[in-house]
């Protein structure tokens, strides 16, 4: 339902700007306003779009940029219904205002997918006031106008420019929903436009939330447990005082997840003289026995508990315990996955000042709405009295939708009676989370006389993110992200056995998308080599959905599947869906120097419409950079702490490991999906399954020791 | 603290510092360009690269003392108007995604290829490596090498 709004605020007549916005009611109708104004900063309504009086175009990106690329995306869908070329407007990044934008957090791949409709509806609303106007101005009939990058054309040839139309446009009521494009006539939407944010990310001059400064700020570095949950019994506080620039040493705590976590801080006046401070402190924890807890003992309960409980069922149809007495020739495997750091570039950082009855906040958030509503709750402020400052991000996969850091500087500020910087080495990032959650899956199936899966059980085991503390241990749906219930199974179950841990866990590109499927696709592959099929046969003769049909036809036909395999290299197979987008994976492995490496992987993805296919393929490339880092290296936990410490024990992949990337958007009319995480949750089954193809040896755990993969 | 007067893109600075601080942290800190950029601390990510008599070096493990006297140039200096080979290239394959290491890639590509102007795909594998990009940018900053190096 859309219904409009019209205001109009022009005091002088020097200037005028047309301006539309779009708000969602508490019945989640959106409302499309529109007006006049002389000044575009003063307005209290939401903007996106701002045309001149002088002929300037301002298209406002209400969404954080992290590196997905919405910064341009959400502008070129306005672009595309306003009829203006992308490349002569200008692009603002909006304030943070969630009773005026909406939500504006950037997770799950879902800025596109939700924002589509609305940024569509306000570009056409706009355009069609612009074309009413100038058809009063030559009293023609306005479906005989058209409009044409930036002008309206009369049907003499006439030519009105959009800024000679702003006052006429701005006083006039759009009486019925403007007509949208249909796809075929996008002009826009679908082309490979330069991001207008690249330029700045090329000489230094975009601002992160770590590069910022505000006047008579401290800096801040927090010494935490490295036994997760250990909590500050003495510190040495005088001693470190005496460190040459600090100020303070303060106790302080972040919740993540109903749990607290405490730390001690050092406030100096330059970071570098915090570190030195911190270097000197001596903290006592108690650890509270947590320091007996290891990936050993991990592993041990999570299978115990599985022993113990059938489990939740999140998903059933037929009825696999009877399927599975009365066909003991069941085939069993369980595959296990470490916690993982997010790791972006840019370590955890957050400036905030709590003074006089406000709140600021300075940095780099995927969550602004949420930073804004934190701390407006934890300091009994109205939202009116915070105010949101926020930068690119240097990475966020989900880290940065959390607002822990945003909690220590909060309260050191308010402790220290100044605004506080606080940044996290990398240290602090690898060794404290939260994580994405480790796991357990556990997978059984039977075959009937065809070779069809017949009935197929898969457990997972595994905290879950929205339920980390208390007394509910019935697992939630997100537990089962990424397993495929569309496969023709008679008898499918999938079933969560929560485990509650007090090692803190959260979203991480993906979520449960990047572990799960490394299980269920490496089962299917598993069962493919039992029922001595082809594992793209064998896929196919279970789906007839077809966009997955789509996907994995269009990944064979890129990479020759049905020509049977090379000398010397292991092909694998494995397909998602990821936040709508239905996604297929062919990984391509070979020896080298007597190692297994993967030497190349092409993809099909089918999003929907896609808005700009050059950044869903960096997202796609991105997304298996990530993947195989994931593949190959994971946090170890022994004495009650994350082992690595830094990049040298815990790496990155390199540019050396990047095998070669070819990914295939398929044509499409249906709505936008999300292309930010689709790319990930293949990589590992697809690796693991093209090293059995190559080796004969079957992977169950991540990481995956390519060393030892001969 | 030790005065220490520094070279920076063409431009000389005093600065009143710990002399055992990091060249990373009073470029960004005390000269106040923030396009270098801290991410590990411990010379393995190379965020933080900048050339110091024309050679790159990983500015969060230099103590700023043993940078005096020297040309440090920053991302900031590498060219007046965005326009240095690797920057045009870097633009024209869409390199960025979120940034962050950016400066550092560039930085290390900038210094590649004034030693190398034609380098082959594993040489700018092994002068790249411990450049790391969370995002995966790594098939784009080849194809840009590639590119700069015809520019």
């Amino acid at each position: 339902m859309i219904s409009r709004r019209k205001f109009i605020q022009v005091t002088s007549a020097a200037s005028a700007y047309l301006i539309v916005g779009c708000m969602s009611d508490a019945q989640g109708n959106k409302n499309v306003s529109t007006g006049l104004t002389d000044d575009p900063t003063k307005i209290d309504l939401n903007q996106f779009i701002s045309i001149g009086k002088d002929g300037s175009i301002t298209l406002f990106n209400h969404r954080p940029e992290m590196g997905q690329g919405t910064y341009q995306s959400i502008p070129m869908i306005l672009a595309e219904e306003l009829e203006v070329s992308i490349d002569e407007v200008e692009i603002k990044q909006s304030a943070a205002n969630r009773e005026i934008y909406g939500s504006q957090m950037v997770v799950g791949s879902r800025s596109i997918q939700t924002e589509f409709e609305k940024l569509r509806m306000m570009g056409a609303t706009a355009r069609e006031l612009l074309k009413q106007a100038a058809s009063k101005r030559w009293k023609v009939d306005v479906n005989n106008c058209k409009a044409v990058n930036g002008t309206v054309v009369a049907p003499s040839g006439d030519i009105l420019k959009y800024g000679e139309l702003v006052e006429d446009a701005g006083k006039l009521q759009v009486s019925q929903d403007p007509k949208l494009k249909v796809p075929s006539e996008f002009k826009v939407i679908g082309t490979p436009v330069a991001r207008r944010d690249i330029p700045f990310k090329t000489n230094g001059e975009a601002k992160f939330g770590i590069d910022l400064s505000v006047p008579g700020m401290l800096h801040a570095s927090i010494e935490r447990s490295p036994v997760f949950l250990g909590s500050v019994k003495s510190f040495n506080k005088e001693e470190v005082l005496k460190v040459n620039g600090v100020r303070h040493v303060l106790q302080t705590s972040r919740e993540v997840f109903g749990q607290t976590r405490e730390g001690v801080a050092v406030l100096a006046d330059t970071y570098w003289q915090a570190m030195q401070g911190r270097k000197m402190l001596k903290v006592e924890w108690d650890t509270k026995g947590l320091e007996a807890v290891s990936d050993a003992t991990i592993r041990k309960d999570s299978f115990e508990e599985a022993a113990k409980r059938d489990g939740d069922e999140l998903f059933g149809k037929g009825d696999v315990k009877q399927a599975f007495k009365n066909n003991k020739n069941i085939i069993e495997a369980s595959y296990v996955t470490p916690y993982q750091a997010h790791v972006p570039m840019e370590p955890m950082n957050a400036i905030v000042s709590i003074m006089d009855g406000n709140a600021e906040f300075w940095g780099s958030t995927q969550n602004p709405n949420g930073v804004r509503s934190f701390l407006a709750k934890k300091y009994n402020l109205s939202e009116e009295a915070v105010k949101v400052n926020y930068t690119f991000m240097g990475g966020g996969f989900g880290r940065r939708s959390m607002t822990d850091v945003v909690e220590e500087a909060a309260d050191l500020s308010k402790q220290a009676g100044a605004p506080v910087k606080v940044i996290w080495t990398r240290e602090d990032d690898q060794t404290q989370g939260p994580f994405r959650a480790c796991s357990v899956n556990i997978c059984k199936a039977t075959l009937d006389n065809s070779g069809k899966v017949d009935a197929l059980e898969h457990k997972v085991i595994a905290q879950e993110i929205q339920n980390q503390s208390g007394d509910n241990m019935t697992a939630g749906r997100q537990l089962m992200g990424g397993i495929n219930t569309d496969f023709l199974i008679p008898n499918l179950s999938v079933k969560g056995i929560l485990k509650k841990r007090h090692i803190p866990i959260s979203y991480w590109r993906a979520v449960y998308h990047s572990t799960n499927p490394f299980a269920h696709e490496c089962f299917i592959d598993e069962l493919a080599i039992a029922a001595k099929k082809d594992p793209l046969q064998f896929r196919l003769d279970m789906l007839d959905h077809p966009r997955y049909v789509s996907v994995l036809e269009a990944v064979a036909e890129k990479t020759d599947w049905r020509s049977g395999k090379k000398a010397g290299i292991g092909r694998g197979l494995a397909a998602v869906e990821r936040s709508g987008a239905y996604f297929a994976m062919v990984v391509e492995v070979t020896k080298r120097d007597g190692k297994v490496v993967p030497t190349k992987i092409t993809t099909a993805i089918d999003l929907g419409i896609c808005i700009n296919p050059d950044t869903v393929k960096a997202q796609t490339e991105g997304s298996i950079v990530m993947g195989l880092g994931a593949a190959y290296y994971g946090l170890t936990i022994e004495n009650g702490a994350v082992v690595e410490q830094n990049f040298h024990t815990y790496p990155l992949l390199k540019i050396s490991q990047c095998p070669e990337i070819e990914t295939y958007i398929l044509e499409s009319t249906a709505p936008p999906d999300g292309a930010g995480e689709a790319g990930l949750p293949t990589v590992a089954p697809a690796l693991a399954n093209a090293i059995f193809d190559l080796t004969g040896k079957r992977i169950r755990q991540l990481p995956i020791q390519m060393d030892k993969v001969v | 603290m030790t005065k220490i007067a520094l070279r920076i893109n063409g431009q000389s600075k005093e600065i009143d510092i710990d002399p055992q601080m990091p060249l990373l942290w009073s470029i960004r800190d005390f000269v106040g360009l923030t396009g270098t950029k801290f991410g590990c601390g411990i010379a393995q990510c190379g965020a933080c690269t900048v050339h110091m008599d024309g050679v790159p070096v990983r500015s969060c493990v230099i103590p700023t003392s043993a940078a005096a006297d020297k040309e440090i140039t920053t991302i900031e200096g590498l060219s007046e108007n965005n326009d240095h080979p690797v920057q045009l290239a870097w633009i024209k394959a869409q390199v960025p995604q979120c940034g962050y290491c950016q400066s550092g890639q560039i930085m290390s590509a900038a210094a590649l290829l004034k030693t190398n102007p034609n380098p082959t795909d594993e040489e700018i594998d092994s002068a790249m490596n411990n450049v790391l990009c969370r995002c995966g940018t790594y098939p784009r900053i080849r194809k840009a090498i590639k590119e700069a190096s015809k520019l």
